[in-house]
């Protein structure tokens, strides 16, 4: 039993980073919350199914179709929305959560409800870790994660435009001295957000059921994480997703596994009262404002 | 500019009926001056007199109510920083601005990627990090030494003020602008670095520099422009500019003599 606690742990912890890493990513360099996000999780999993089993794509071409569209939706938001607002973080959250709630709300109402919404698994099968049964698809959720981060890591640190997205979100005003423009930043910053969040998205999916309900899911697991480990903070949300990650498996295993969500808003309480601005966030305006 | 020696050329820099009102308050008002290139201009003037929205207008940071700014001859009146910067006005920030989490001399490194250094060099700039590490030597960064790789949030604030100038100097500008890149330095700090702005103006750089510590400014200045409450009262050299009475009585007359 705790061999399994500690593998599903990981994996959990694992699907919970992938959810947060989008929603960081766009806050970290715009300072504009997405609370969309969930919406562009769920509508990346209808669109995939739907090239997929409608249009009859092939897999890989699905998958990939699906992660660009989300992009060109995060660039959509950005300066369709986004643009008109920026800087009034409440009219943001406001704004992006009212799209979001359109937009899944929209395929309910266009009967996008049902366990035929599924997407499928990259491999079948599954191995045995001690007397532990894994499935393939839970392996490759724990090592794209850890890929995805690697790779964010490499972007931001050695790249010439990860340099120029690091430099806006540590002083936007020094960055625009040298050139740099704040809209292709941000609308950059966001489609690589909604594109993470349709990576998240093609992998977790096939877990279960495409549903609706499941992008209010994704929103609270992405916002847990990323107030508990500090919004625009990497090593934080890390950190933040195996605390959580675990946290939820040991309740589900130990003590109820309805408990499993609670743990989320736990953690968001608790962080609120100790620590407003995470636990590795560099950001202490958001403690004043809090 | 209306000192003597400032009128022969075509101007780098002209303003004309420049105003910016917040709410009610008038921060600039009807401001007329021109800067020809090579010249450092200083702009003096009480607190809230208008200088640092003087700045920030000319760079793109606020727009104007009403007025012009020319630069080259070209209309950059509300154009936003970013593209201001590509015509070649850099500044640097009275509050200093690094990036905090990056070391020193990666904070260089930005600016040397921008679009600006990038035509200015035809995209052949080689190793980046030798020319920041360069850079910061010129500002007074010791040589090899290990603060160079230090994030920019543990430097202290002369080794800061160092790396704002260094910044805005990275993109290659015509015009540099300086506000108040003395303050918070002691007498010996801003001693070393008043070579440094001489350097700059040997170079051909045209120079506004916005300051408080009239003595060291005074030095270097080629002429001086005073506000009060937004408007012009006085321009140009600064031995002429100390003895109009409007000036003593607005500005010195304040600071008790």
């Amino acid at each position: 039993m705790l061999l399994g606690t500690l593998i599903y742990g990981f994996v959990n912890s694992a699907i919970l980073a992938l959810l947060a890493m989008g929603f960081n990513l766009t806050f970290g360099i715009s300072g504009v919350a997405n609370f969309a996000y969930g919406a562009v999780y769920i509508f990346s999993g209808f669109s995939a199914w739907i090239f997929l089993n409608t249009l009859g794509f092939p897999y890989v071409v699905a998958v990939l179709a699906a992660i660009l569209l989300a992009g060109l939706m995060g660039l959509a938001i950005y300066f369709g929305v986004i643009l008109r607002i920026k800087g009034m973080p409440l009219s943001e959250v406001m704004a992006t959560f009212g799209l979001g709630l359109a937009i899944m709300e929209l395929f309910r109402y266009f009967d996008f409800v049902g366990f035929r919404y599924t997407l499928p698994v990259f491999f079948d099968g599954s191995l045995s870790i001690g007397d532990v049964y894994i499935d393939y698809q839970r392996i490759i959720i724990g090592l794209i994660a850890v890929g995805l981060t690697a790779a964010l890591y490499l972007f931001t640190n050695h790249t010439r435009t990860g340099l120029a997205l690091r430099a806006i979100a540590q002083d936007e005003r020094s960055a625009l001295t040298f050139g740099i423009d704040p809209d292709l930043v941000g609308g950059l910053s966001m489609a690589i957000g909604c594109a993470l969040a349709a990576i998240a998205a093609v992998v977790i999916l096939p877990l279960g059921t495409i549903a609706v309900e499941g992008g209010y899911e994704v929103l609270i697991n992405a916002l847990a994480v990323c107030i508990v480990g500090g919004l625009g903070s990497t090593v934080g949300i890390l950190v933040a997703s195996v605390l959580i990650g675990y946290s939820q498996t040991f309740t589900a295993n130990y003590l109820e596994p309805h408990w499993m969500m609670l743990v989320s808003l736990i953690a968001i309480a608790i962080v609120l009262v100790v620590k407003p601005s995470g636990l590795f966030s560099h950001q202490k305006e958001l403690e004043e404002r809090i | 500019m209306g000192g003597r020696d400032m009128t022969a050329q075509a101007p780098l820099l002209r303003v004309s009926n420049l105003t910016k009102t917040f709410g009610g308050v008038t921060a600039v008002s009807n401001l007329d001056f021109e800067l020809p290139e090579g010249k450092l201009l200083g702009v003096i003037g009480p607190n809230g007199s208008g200088k640092t929205t003087l700045v920030n207008l000319i760079t793109g940071f606020t727009r104007p109510v009403a007025g012009r700014i020319e630069f080259r001859g070209r209309d950059v009146t509300g154009w936003p920083p970013h593209r201001v910067v590509g015509e070649g006005i850099s500044r640097t920030f009275q509050m200093v601005r690094p990036f905090y989490q990056l070391p020193a001399y990666k904070n260089l490194i930005v600016p040397l990627y921008s679009p600006r250094v990038k035509k200015l060099t035809g995209g052949r700039y080689g190793d980046r990090s030798a020319v920041a590490l360069d850079l910061l030597e010129e500002v007074g960064f010791e040589r090899d030494a290990y603060v160079s790789y230090k994030k920019a949030g543990a430097l202290p604030q002369g080794y800061l003020k160092r790396l704002e100038l260094a910044k805005a100097m990275a993109l290659r500008p015509d015009l540099i602008i300086l506000d108040e890149l003395f303050s918070g330095l002691s007498l010996a700090e801003v001693a070393s670095i008043v070579p440094i702005i001489e350097k700059l103006k040997h170079q051909g750089k045209t120079i506004i520099m916005i300051e408080h510590r009239l003595k060291e400014l005074f030095r270097i200045a080629d002429g001086v422009l005073v506000l009060n409450y937004g408007r012009k009262i006085a321009e140009g050299l600064a031995a002429e500019v100390m003895k109009s009475p409007a000036v003593r009585d607005a500005y010195l007359g304040s600071e008790g003599d």
